[in-house]
């Protein structure tokens, strides 16, 4: 009788044990899941070429080498795009030495109003490393089409003047110039910043 | 006994009419993020709770920091972009046991025309103004 029990008691506990491993291996042993929509297939990003708000030409070719991330906002909005430009910052100080890798960008929907200067005044206040990027309206037209963003001056009842409605995701462009992933708006820094850990130690 | 009795009851009566039948507005967590005279505007977050027995109506706010307070809101517009636009109205209602969260995204008192730089760590002073409640001061705190 004392060998039955101990008989089920070392099958339960085994059991018991696979379970625990099993769960293991699909929860903690799993490569993360990217938080952003993956690209499939890879596909070439567009290669715009605009000025920088330090009075430089500059083209997506230029970042080879580095992770891009490309955002397109304006100055005059204040409650989404600086909520995505600090959790980009708070991304690249989570990554160190790792964050000279990357290279965070945003393309002015709102070249009427957001030169150089007004970009050089506002950039550097997120991050040093930040560049804002402005063009013709027909720059920016193009450079958006080609990412899929939309966007669209709209009238408004407010000492802002115009506002300007956009699609507020965030573009990871690899090292070789290729779109990789879409963040929607709302990603946070350590989502962020834990996918360019993965993909930066491939 | 009687007397007793008739005694409770009138204190009873005396207390539950003390008890506040109105709006009761609570504001708390207010902060705003750090950013430069230079980027003009500036948005508040907070929570607003009413624990009162009444609606309420947040119809306004005003700061020495900013030339003009506007309630805003955050949206998604159909073609899936982000818009932003004054609330219908100009009045955020604040329904009794409500509590009513201004955050990214979505409600926000929007500061036009800084008239200084926000930094981190630094206090603002804000009014709001509630139709009921009257003016209610606060601080929010600037945060990174
Ligand atoms: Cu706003």
């Amino acid at each position: 009788m004392k060998r039955i029990f101990l008989f089920i008691i070392s099958l339960a506990a085994g059991l018991g044990l696979t379970a625990a491993l099993t769960f293991a291996a699909t929860q903690w042993l799993r490569p993360p899941a990217l938080h952003g929509l993956v690209m499939q297939p890879q596909q070439p990003a567009y290669n715009f070429t605009l000025m920088s708000h330090y009075g430089q030409t500059v083209s997506l070719s230029d970042f080879r080498g580095k992770w891009v991330m490309i955002y397109f906002g304006y100055i005059a909005c204040p409650d989404v795009c600086p909520a995505t430009l600090a959790e980009l910052n708070k991304a690249l100080l989570s990554l160190g030495k790792q964050s000279e890798r990357v290279q965070v960008v945003m393309i002015t929907v709102d070249p009427e109003r957001d030169t150089k200067e007004q970009l050089a005044g506002f950039m550097p206040h997120f991050n040093k490393s930040f560049i804002g990027l402005t063009g013709t309206s027909e720059q920016i037209k193009e450079a958006a089409t080609y990412y899929g963003i939309y966007f669209a001056k709209h009238q408004e009842d407010t000492a802002l003047g115009y506002l300007v409605d956009h699609t507020a995701t965030v573009m990871l462009i690899d090292p070789d110039g290729y779109l990789r992933v879409v963040y929607s708006f709302g990603t946070v820094a350590k989502d962020f910043a834990d996918d360019l850990k993965y993909l930066m130690a491939r | 006994m009687k007397k007793i009795f008739l005694l409770t009851l009138l204190v009873t009566l005396a207390v539950s009419s003390c008890k506040p039948a109105g709006p009761k507005i609570m504001v708390d967590t207010a902060w705003g993020r750090q950013s430069p005279k230079t980027a003009t505007a500036g948005a508040f977050y907070m929570f607003i709770r009413n624990a009162g027995l009444e609606e309420d109506k947040l119809i306004g706010a005003k700061s020495a920091a900013c030339k003009t307070v506007e309630l805003h809101e955050s949206y998604q517009t159909p073609e899936g972009a982000m818009g932003m636009r004054r609330v219908t109205g100009d009045v955020i209602a604040i329904p009794p046991g409500a509590t009513v969260e201004l955050k990214v995204g979505g409600l926000h008192l929007m500061c036009i025309d800084k008239l200084q730089d926000f930094n981190s760590g630094a206090q603002i002073e804000l009014t709001l103004r509630f139709e009921k409640s009257g003016d209610v001061p606060l601080t929010a705190d600037i945060r990174e």
